[in-house]
């Protein structure tokens, strides 16, 4: 009967055609008010359809009824509403109040179980475990037990239960052991994690020191192998970690055995009683070293593990023991430059010793190579790599010595773009090729920020990033695949302000799923800064619904772990939903797509109406949330010469157009639509709140927002201020409409100043920009005014007009300036060579070889800043 | 030389430096974490001593009877990671989890004719052209609409080695569903 009933809603939701099914609901509910089933279904569609608050509303009505809870239908439409609310506990009430009528049921029990799993309540999840093992004979519910008494003790707080739970953990296993029930690596591993979390690591050893099936087992299993080693040496015996290193190393080559065998013998080495017995060890070592560099295919390991074994002896004060990390850094790179991995191999070895002295040698080194592997980097492929990666070491030391002389860093740079990119080697697409014109344009960039760092000196700093730029673009079209110069490429046009180009490169790297975690950054949000907001838009939308799936489907992964009995991969699965879900990226796609839908046209009643429905409860934010982000945006896939660690010599971060948006951004741009949110609602008190709120992140931000972005904030405070002030008609609003208008005015190229390349490609775009959303929010605030029949709405209403007819004048004038000389200047200004350039190597380079590709790069800039910018600002408000 | 690990969920918020590559699909996050779960053992990743990712293969194991096999579902190696043997080790050790923990009679995958480099790598590896399948690879905007080369390798389970007997004509994609 009840099936019969809600056949109609569940056609409709198969179609999918959630209204219909919301009336259908309706309908049932209408001559039968009590109906469960429906009130459920109802729940779930409301829930589905952005309606959180109603849906949670009447969903904990119908769980307030415990004998609902009895029909299938409302156990499952309820589920499904609270799980789509991000209700786990509800969910599971749902399934303990349907336990009352049917008590050993074991899927309601595995239902339990699994939506404490998915949501990290691990003591549900263990009481869930529990009663399943109590009622199932299956072996995999005692594992389920011990994953959740293993999971409840790693995160909880309370030092009496953990021992407790862990040794009852312990206890169940043992006796899979003795039952014979311990049958996989991935049971092994459970295992060996609830030994290691009470640091029984002689236990642990014992364990993996058993023979038969268990033996097989980690000799298949090369993680749990490393780990044997390292457990060894946890438990100080450092001969049988020595002993089982070699063997691993005997039939493998893994850099995480070298890593243990050099560490358990460094530790040695530091207990043994005389110099005599520290030689022996190193010896003992390094002529294992280098037995294995004579064996094929093992050289490049065991040669860096001398590298390693050098310099971690160092680091421990045994000095040259182990021979010296500088001499065999050489050795090492004699052997194995003509491979690309060859200078992230040994970078991390250099670093590691920044001594003047230290460098020094390595320059002279350096010297002594550098122009030998330059003359013969055209006889072969290996040649020419070599010659990068001598290259790239140039660079480092450059850098590690502290640098800042830009001509330095200039110099030298034509022979690399010689064979970057005018090579016969270049033409044949040689990846060696890019990675010389990647570190040429590096170069360029490097040295043009040490030479215009100045205010006054950022006219020549475009330009030089124009000449880095054409290098790049060049590049590229040698060799489309190399996503390094494409990377820089996207980078650099942004900087200086022309976004159709590398948005149309970016395009080119199909980045998808969880990369738009990792590399959206790249683009997302530098559309809307320079008036493209509609490709913008696009990216965030596809943001928004790789979040949103990746939310729905996580869950069922984290459950098949369970079900497939691949336990090691719970943690990791929890740790990486976490950090998706919790993603600083995810929360910066989100406002940016909120702030252009804030700021996409609509008449007065639209505008008011979104803001009104806007469900800003979700978006707050508080310290304890914002710090719960996790950054996951990948910056150091740019392929950086220097360590992270030397800001003056990071290109990933002199290159960033605008700060990468950190907390006071997500901050202020989760307030701003509360604002506007309150300001509709009238709701002056909230307002007033949020407006606070705001100025206290304005105030105190750590650099995190762009000049557009503080212009913008500091202006929605004037709105909203201006707001509360023209509540009461007594009150003046002159004042603050005065300022804002000031603030917009000022924003708008004037038709006074005679615009410029420089102030295009720097400013008066993003300007112009943030002035044109502002303008948007003022009108929203004159249609609040206007709706509560303030008095102010008039006069903001005739000053709004009166600033639209200036800035369409100023505007035109602008765009006509920029169709008849941006071509030209592009040619006069960044391409020109000028007295002690010291780019003119470039300049002549990139506009005599390479005229064509330079011609595309101007090309992008006057089609940017003539068309694609207007494309979607001449939509909005203030230039409609 | 590198570390040779388990591919972990993490992990995919830092594979770029090798997905970046055109060769390399990027798949929606589902499909690696079914990997995971499901064959653990067959999902290896390759890890620098500077800990970057160098390269990671992805295998499954399907089919019944004498078509239960391993299935190479990617195999990729950074640029700059390229000419160390490194996809020939990450190949030899998919090869070894099919024969040894799962028994498997053959070992397949499917790659562009395009990629010329791949091919000779998998024929030197002793894998031969199976069969051709039409249109499996669809283009994206970079990459093109492409037949795919079906390539196998028989293990010693397979002793007559009647699973690498090539066949002819070219199939469709629903014809190589196991």
């Amino acid at each position: 009967m009840e099936g019969r009933q809600l056949r109609p809603i569940y056609d409709a939701l198969e179609l999918p055609d959630t209204k219909y099914a919301l009336n259908e609901c309706d309908k049932l509910l209408r001559k039968h008010p009590n109906h469960y089933g429906a009130q459920a279904l109802k729940t779930f569609i409301l829930a589905r359809s952005g309606r959180p608050n109603e849906a949670l509303l009447l969903g904990q009505s119908v769980l307030s009824t415990p004998s609902a809870m009895a029909s299938a239908h409302v156990q499952q439409g309820l589920s499904l509403a609270f799980r789509a609310l991000g209700c786990p506990r509800e969910e599971i009430m749902v399934y303990t109040a349907a336990l009352a009528f049917s008590p050993n049921d074991e899927s309601l029990h595995t239902k339990v179980f699994m939506a404490a799993a998915r949501n990290s309540m691990f003591k549900e999840q263990h009481h869930a475990a529990v009663q399943l093992s109590k009622l199932s004979k299956q072996q995999k519910y005692v594992w389920w037990l011990v994953v959740s008494l293993l999971l409840q003790a790693k995160h909880s707080k309370d030092d009496v239960a953990a021992p407790v739970q862990l040794k009852l953990a312990e206890r169940l296993v043992e006796k899979a052991v003795t039952d014979g029930q311990l049958t996989s690596t991935e049971e092994l591993r459970v295992y060996l994690d609830v030994l290691d979390i009470q640091d029984k690591h002689e236990q642990m050893t014992e364990v993996m020191a058993a023979n038969g099936q268990l033996a097989a087992m980690i000799s298949n299993d090369p993680d749990l192998v490393t780990q044997r080693i390292s457990l060894l040496i946890k438990i100080g015996a450092y001969d049988k970690a020595i002993s089982a290193a070699i063997a691993a190393l005997e039939s493998r080559d893994n850099w995480a055995d070298y890593k243990l065998y050099i560490g358990a013998v460094v530790a040695l080495v530091g207990q043994a009683a005389d110099v005599e017995a520290k030689h022996s060890l190193a010896a003992d070592i390094s002529s294992n070293f280098e037995k294995w560099a004579g064996v094929r295919g093992k050289a490049r390991g065991a040669k860096l593990a001398q590298v390693a074994l050098a310099t971690r002896m160092h680091e421990a004060g045994h000095g040259d023991i182990a021979g010296s990390p500088e001499v065999l850094i050489w050795s090492y790179l004699a052997e194995f430059q003509q491979k690309a991995i060859c200078y992230s191999d040994i970078m991390q070895f250099i670093v590691a010793r920044r001594e003047p002295s230290v460098l020094e040698y390595h320059r002279t080194q350096l010297e002594q190579r550098l122009a030998a592997a330059r003359d013969s980097a055209a006889n072969s492929d290996d040649a020419a790599q070599a010659w990068v990666n001598l290259e790239k070491i140039r660079y480092l030391l450059q850098a590690l010595m502290g640098e800042t002389d830009p001509k330095a860093w200039a110099a030298d740079i034509e022979p690399l773009l010689k064979f970057g990119l005018g090579s016969s080697q270049a033409r044949k697409k040689q990846p060696s090729c890019s990675d010389m014109a990647l570190i040429a344009s590096q170069r360029i960039i490097q040295a043009a920020f040490f030479a215009y760092s100045a205010a006054n000196q950022r006219e020549q700093l475009h330009s030089a990033l124009f000449k880095a730029l054409c290098v790049l673009e060049s590049g590229i079209q040698l060799n489309d695949s190399s996503f390094l110069l494409k990377l820089y490429a996207i980078r650099v046009y942004l900087y200086l302000s022309c976004y159709e180009r590398a948005q149309t490169i970016y395009d080119t790297l199909s980045i998808k799923h969880v990369q738009q975690d990792t590399l959206g950054h790249l683009i997302i949000g530098h559309g809307m800064a320079l008036g493209c907001f509609a490709s913008d838009m696009e990216f965030c939308y596809n943001g928004v619904t790789f979040y949103d799936r990746f939310r729905s489907k996580m869950p069922r992964d984290i459950e098949a772990v369970y079900q497939q009995g691949t336990y090691s991969n719970v943690q990791d699965f929890l740790e990486f939903q976490s950090n998706i879900v919790h993603s600083a990226q995810r929360e910066c796609t989100h406002r940016y797509a909120l702030r252009g839908e804030g700021f996409e046209y609509g008449n007065a009643k639209e505008t008011l109406a979104r803001w009104e429905e806007a469900d800003v409860s979700s978006i707050e934010h508080t310290e304890q949330t914002l710090s719960a982000l996790h950054d996951n945006r990948d910056v150091l896939v740019m392929g950086l010469l220097t360590p992270k660690d030397m800001a003056q010599w990071d290109l990933e971060l002199l290159t960033r157009s605008t700060p990468m948006p950190g907390h006071d951004w997500i901050q202020a741009f989760s307030l701003i639509p509360q604002v506007m949110h309150y300001l509709v609602c009238a709701d002056n008190e909230s307002l007033q709140e949020k407006l606070s709120e705001l100025t206290l992140v304005v105030d105190n931000t750590s650099g995190t927002l762009s000049r557009q972005d503080v212009l913008l904030v500091r202006g929605i405070i004037d709105v909203g201020s201006l707001y509360i002030q023209a509540s009461d008609p007594q009150n003046g609003i002159d004042d603050q409409l005065g300022r804002l208008l000031s603030v917009i005015r000022t924003n708008v190229p004037s038709n006074e100043l005679e615009p410029s390349l420089f102030s295009l490609s720097s400013d008066s775009i993003r300007n112009l920009s943030a002035a044109t959303e502002l303008f948007t929010y003022m009108l929203a605030l004159k249609h609040a005014l206007s709706a509560q029949r303030l008095p102010a709405a008039n006069a903001v209403g005739i000053a709004l007009s009166q600033l639209r007819k200036e800035a369409l004048k100023s505007v035109n004038a602008l765009r006509g300036w920029v169709d008849k000389n941006t071509r030209a200047l592009v040619e006069e200004q960044w391409l020109a060579e000028n007295d002690g350039d010291i780019f003119a190597d470039v300049t002549r380079f990139v506009v005599g070889s390479q005229k064509q590709t330079t011609s595309m790069v101007a090309k992008a800039f006057y089609e940017g800043f003539y068309e694609d910018t207007w494309s979607d600002l001449n939509k909005k408000d203030l230039l409609k | 030389m590198s570390t040779i690990r388990r591919f972990r969920a993490m992990d995919l918020l830092h594979f770029n430096n090798v997905n970046l590559d055109r060769y390399t699909e990027t798949y929606d996050s589902q499909f690696y974490l079914s990997y995971m779960s499901n064959w653990p053992d067959l999902f290896t990743v390759a890890e620098s001593p500077a800990h970057k990712l160098m390269g990671y293969s992805m295998g499954k194991v399907e089919g019944t009877g004498e078509l239960w096999h391993g299935h190479v579902t990617a195999l990729t190696v950074a640029p700059e990671c390229r000419r160390l043997g490194l996809a020939r080790g990450l190949m030899r050790g998919l090869e070894d989890a099919s024969e040894k923990i799962h028994d498997c009679y053959f070992v397949d995958l499917f790659v562009r004719p395009s990629n010329t480099v791949a091919i000779q790598m998998y024929e030197h590896l002793g894998y031969i052209l199976y069969r051709r399948v039409i249109d499996y690879y669809q283009g994206d905007g970079v990459m093109p609409t492409e037949y795919a080369h079906d390539m196998r390798k028989a293990l010693p389970r397979d002793k007559h080695k009647k699973s690498i007997v090539p066949v002819k004509h070219a199939v469709n994609v629903e014809d190589t569903f196991f």
